[in-house]
């Protein structure tokens, strides 16, 4: 059977694209790694080109199966684990370059915001615009790779070697710092401005008292805490919530308010902290086990296994911790 | 008028307020957090990836450190999501397992060091941040949020490998 190639482009608020995506003899699977089943524009991606769309969470596929993925990464680690092994990536979110690993995320690989409506199918020569997989690993030079000092035998000086260690020393520090300034404007920054603006809201409006008089029962009592961990553990929540960590990043700033308010006691801090969280990376599990080199039928189980045992370690975490707050701010 | 003027008023101040606590913000934590940062990433690049590889090898053959040791190091060093990499070093059994504590300790570590998820720092963040308004002090929290993160992850390894090994037994029978 002959694969069609189409075309998708970024939706409202997207970014990157457009990428042209035809399946390939041995090459065909179109990933779904939304959890929640497969999205309906992995769905429309294969009934255009006649790839087969999969879910990632439930079957696991080996990497040169797979001929583009679909996911919903808010900007963490998704949206840049697989353009970094330059698989073709269409983000249902519209997030640009952004997470640790945003330097992957180029235009040719990788786009974003996208809907089902954004999917065509590629006519003229768009089709024949294939995307470029398999280019060599792009070296990373940083300032610490000194040049070899090959066939020159001769001894170096201390002095030389004094000042050639400084200089790499110094050169690390420097990239480090680099790095860091990176992160601060790339991933802290925003998320700040998104935090100041809900907690300004939060404080001025009438909002503030209403999320009070629900969040204060549930995030100052032991009892309220367990409900919040089972129910964040449920298997069928748990993968829903975790995308970067959007929901408890949320939580947690609305407990911090009512901390700040007085109206949670602040020894509740530490065992708040695991109740809000029992989720954390539910939504990535099949990517994460693959990352580690896990072979297709381990990622299959493994779903399985940590979303029930999260549902027992949940609830036990929160009572460890509470255990552990004694003594805390008293 | 008069209650357009108000009705301005009161929406401006939303803003105000939400500009005070993004000072608050920047000013407070930024300054601590870059320098921080800085530091830890400058080490990790002194130290090299190749010790801590054979490091976590090694913790990997032992339950107690394959829980403990092995994601703490994985996640301080290779930082969320590459820290997950480490897996390859393990049976397929435990790694799942494995992931599942790397994974659960992205945010107890980052009252300590934020380097190693500056992305999704507000889980903790968000929470301290009440507490500074407060006046108490960050410290006792974060070591606390640290140590019984690292016993969490142990509990959540062994449980979530049980659990992998008898479905894994399950799926041979079937």
């Amino acid at each position: 059977m002959g694969y069609r190639a189409v075309k998708v482009e970024r939706g409202a608020g997207g970014w990157g694209g457009p990428l042209v995506i035809k399946p390939e003899e041995g090459r065909d699977k179109i990933v779904s790694i939304t959890g929640g089943g497969i999205d309906p524009v992995a769905e429309r991606i294969a009934q255009l080109t006649g790839g087969v769309a999969v879910d990632g969470f439930k079957t696991s596929v080996p990497e040169k199966e797979i001929c583009c993925v679909v996911i919903d990464c808010g900007g963490t680690a998704r949206c840049g684990v697989y353009p970094k092994k330059r698989i073709p990536t269409i983000n249902l979110t519209p997030v640009g370059q952004a997470g640790p690993l945003a330097q992957y995320i180029t235009a040719d690989i990788y786009v974003s915001g996208v809907k089902p409506e954004n999917v065509t199918l590629a006519v003229g020569e768009e089709a024949e615009r294939m995307i470029v997989r398999d280019v060599a690993p792009r070296v990373e030079k940083t300032a610490s790779e000194r040049p070899q000092n090959g066939g020159a035998k001769k001894q170096m000086g201390i002095i030389e070697r004094i000042g050639r260690g400084m200089g790499g020393a110094v050169g690390k520090m420097y990239q480090a710092g680099r790095e860091t300034i990176d992160q601060i404007v790339k991933n802290i920054l925003p998320f700040m401005a998104f935090v100041a603006m809900l907690i300004g809201i939060i404080l001025k409006s009438g909002i503030g008292n209403w999320i009070a008089n629900v969040i204060s029962p549930l995030a100052g009592t032991l009892p309220g805490l367990l409900l919040i961990s089972v129910v964040c553990a449920l298997p069928v929540l748990s993968p829903l919530l975790g995308p970067g960590a959007v929901i408890a990043q949320v939580v947690g700033v609305l407990v911090g308010v009512e901390i700040g308010k007085g109206n949670v006691p602040p020894q509740y801090a530490l065992p708040a902290l695991f109740a809000i969280n029992p989720q954390v990376g539910c939504d990535f599990i099949p990517v994460g086990l693959s990352l580690g080199e896990a072979e297709p039928e381990t990622v299959e189980i493994g779903v399985a296994a940590i979303l029930i045992s999260r549902l027992i370690t949940g609830p036990i975490a929160v009572l460890i911790a509470y255990l552990f707050s004694f003594g805390l701010y008293s | 008028m008069e209650v357009l003027a108000n009705f301005a008023q009161g929406f401006i101040g939303l803003f105000q307020e939400g500009g005070k606590v993004f000072l608050n913000l920047a000013g407070g934590i930024l300054p601590t957090l870059i320098t921080l940062m800085t530091a830890v990433n400058a080490f990790i690049k002194f130290v090299g990836q190749e010790r801590i590889n054979n490091l976590a090898q090694n913790a990997g053959k032992y339950t107690l450190l394959r829980y403990t040791v092995m994601p703490v190091l994985a996640v301080f060093f290779l930082t969320n999501p590459m820290a997950y990499t480490f897996g390859r070093f393990l049976p397929e059994k435990y790694k799942p397992a494995f992931y599942d504590a790397a994974v659960s300790f992205v945010h107890p570590i980052t009252g300590l060091f934020p380097h190693a998820n500056p992305a999704e720092l507000f889980v903790y963040m968000g929470i301290a941040q009440g507490i500074q308004q407060l006046g108490l002090p960050l410290g006792d929290l974060a070591v606390r949020y640290f140590l019984v993160g690292v016993i969490v992850i142990f509990i959540r390894g062994v449980v979530t490998e049980r659990l992998t090994i008898r479905m894994m037994r399950q799926r041979e029978l079937a």
